[in-house]
């Protein structure tokens, strides 16, 4: 029987409902992914302080640490649902895609959320100089958009493995690597190196591989979801 | 009409279980029985589609496996972090089948916590909850592993009562070594090793 559309969405409402409850009373992620982010984002201004920070290295600093927050906060969505053994019950009452993008959509809004704090915590006590808005928050929008998208693709194949401490690192290094380039090219022209037009092209290439990794995620994930 | 034929599970090159055929229509309740170790879990996995099975096939007509089949085993965790309320209600929507959490709490006698968060429940109350989301879909196949373990007698009423409601609406399959629970078969499959 074909599953009309307010279904697909009452089923996509529900899981992303679940990962909000759920992170809301364990706050596993907000914890280890804020935390983490604060501290990293303090010891650049202690270590920083009184120098001025190029542009380039303030665009190099800010996705290091969004690239360990993210590895630490976004995979416990698919990963704990097989550690603490709940698995199966999402398998019997929901479909792959509706899992993947509720899970997908709740990994966005808490990247965006921690994200965008540590990039303004960041703005503000390392003082990087913003030469252009429109193009940082492209960047930040775009690039914390593919991040997600990135990670949460990664885990997804993490969470069926059984070695999964050392299967993250190998999977998201070869797909981590560019889009941290493609961040940084865009985001060092907003803090002031580079041409925009380069800057620009990068933003779009942001956005580009954001859409690429979620498209691309639901048709992997129920590759692998069902046994 | 629940139809396996020549089923068979194996893991690397140990086979758990071959050949397994059995059938059971509307009204009829299977029980597995067998020793540990000797597939009862794996073959009601391969029945309700959490596994696949190495040869053989299942078939059950369902429109949507999500409404037509209720599964509860001792083996599946539940979210220490939801009340039982949002666990029936949040899976019902996933189903696109009426909550009903008030009803369920009743049958299985979870009315009183109905609002605590299932991180407090203990092995029987986990057990009760389970059953309510098995049945919660009013399933045509109900498969339960192991329904009775860790609970008290009056969950071992509850379970009775399910199984005797879903003999009525459908198929029943358990796998139980218990004599009581054996009880609910008419036709019962012995696995061996």
């Amino acid at each position: 029987m074909a599953i009309s559309n307010s279904n697909w969405r009452a089923e996509v409402g529900a899981v992303f409902e679940k990962e909000w409850l759920v992170e809301r009373r364990a706050r596993t992620g907000w914890i280890t992914a804020g935390l983490f982010g604060f501290v990293a984002v303090v010891a650049v201004a202690l270590a920083g302080f009184g120098i001025k920070l190029t542009g380039s290295l303030s665009a190099g600093l800010l996705w290091v640490v969004w690239l360990f927050a993210a590895t630490v906060a976004l995979p416990r969505a698919f990963v704990a649902e097989e550690e603490l053994g709940t698995a199966n019950l999402l398998r019997l009452s929901a479909r792959a895609h509706s899992v993947y993008w509720g899970k997908a959509l709740f990994n966005l809004v808490q990247m965006s959320a921690i994200g965008l704090l540590i990039a303004v915590a960041y703005i503000g006590l390392v003082g990087a100089e913003m030469r252009d808005p429109a193009l940082f928050l492209i960047s930040v929008l775009g690039g914390l958009a593919a991040l997600t998208g990135t990670v949460t693709f990664c885990s997804v194949l993490v969470a069926q493995a059984a070695f999964r401490g050392a299967l993250v690192g190998a999977i998201a290094l070869p797909m981590l690597l560019p889009l941290a380039a493609l961040g940084v090219s865009s985001l060092r022209v907003a803090l002031g190196n580079g041409f925009p037009e380069a800057g620009w092209q990068a933003a779009v290439g942001l956005v580009g591989y954001a859409t690429l990794t979620f498209a691309s995620g639901p048709y992997l994930f129920a590759a692998v979801w069902k046994s | 009409m629940l139809f396996a034929a020549n089923l068979g599970k194996r893991f690397g090159k140990r086979w758990i279980f071959r050949n397994v055929s059995f059938e059971a229509g509307r009204g009829e309740a299977l029980v597995v029985v067998g020793h540990n170790g000797v597939g009862k879990s794996t073959l009601l996995k391969c029945l309700v589609g959490l596994m696949s099975p190495s040869e053989g096939r299942v078939t059950f007509p369902g429109e949507d496996a999500r409404s037509a089949i209720g599964y509860a085993s001792v083996e599946q965790s539940l979210y220490g972090h939801l009340t039982a309320r949002e666990h029936l209600g949040l899976f019902a929507r996933m189903r696109g089948c009426p909550a009903r959490d008030d009803e369920l709490a009743d049958k299985v006698g979870l009315r009183e916590a109905l609002d605590r968060f299932v991180g407090e429940f203990s092995t029987g109350m986990k057990g009760r909850l389970r059953i309510a989301l098995a049945v919660q879909p009013e399933p045509s196949l109900l498969v339960l592993d192991e329904p009775g373990a860790g609970l008290d007698e009056a969950g071992r009423d509850v379970v009775q009562k399910v199984c005797e409601e879903q003999r009525a609406r459908g198929v029943l399959v358990v796998a139980t070594n218990d004599p009581l629970e054996r009880r609910f078969g008419d036709l019962e499959l012995e696995l061996a090793g």
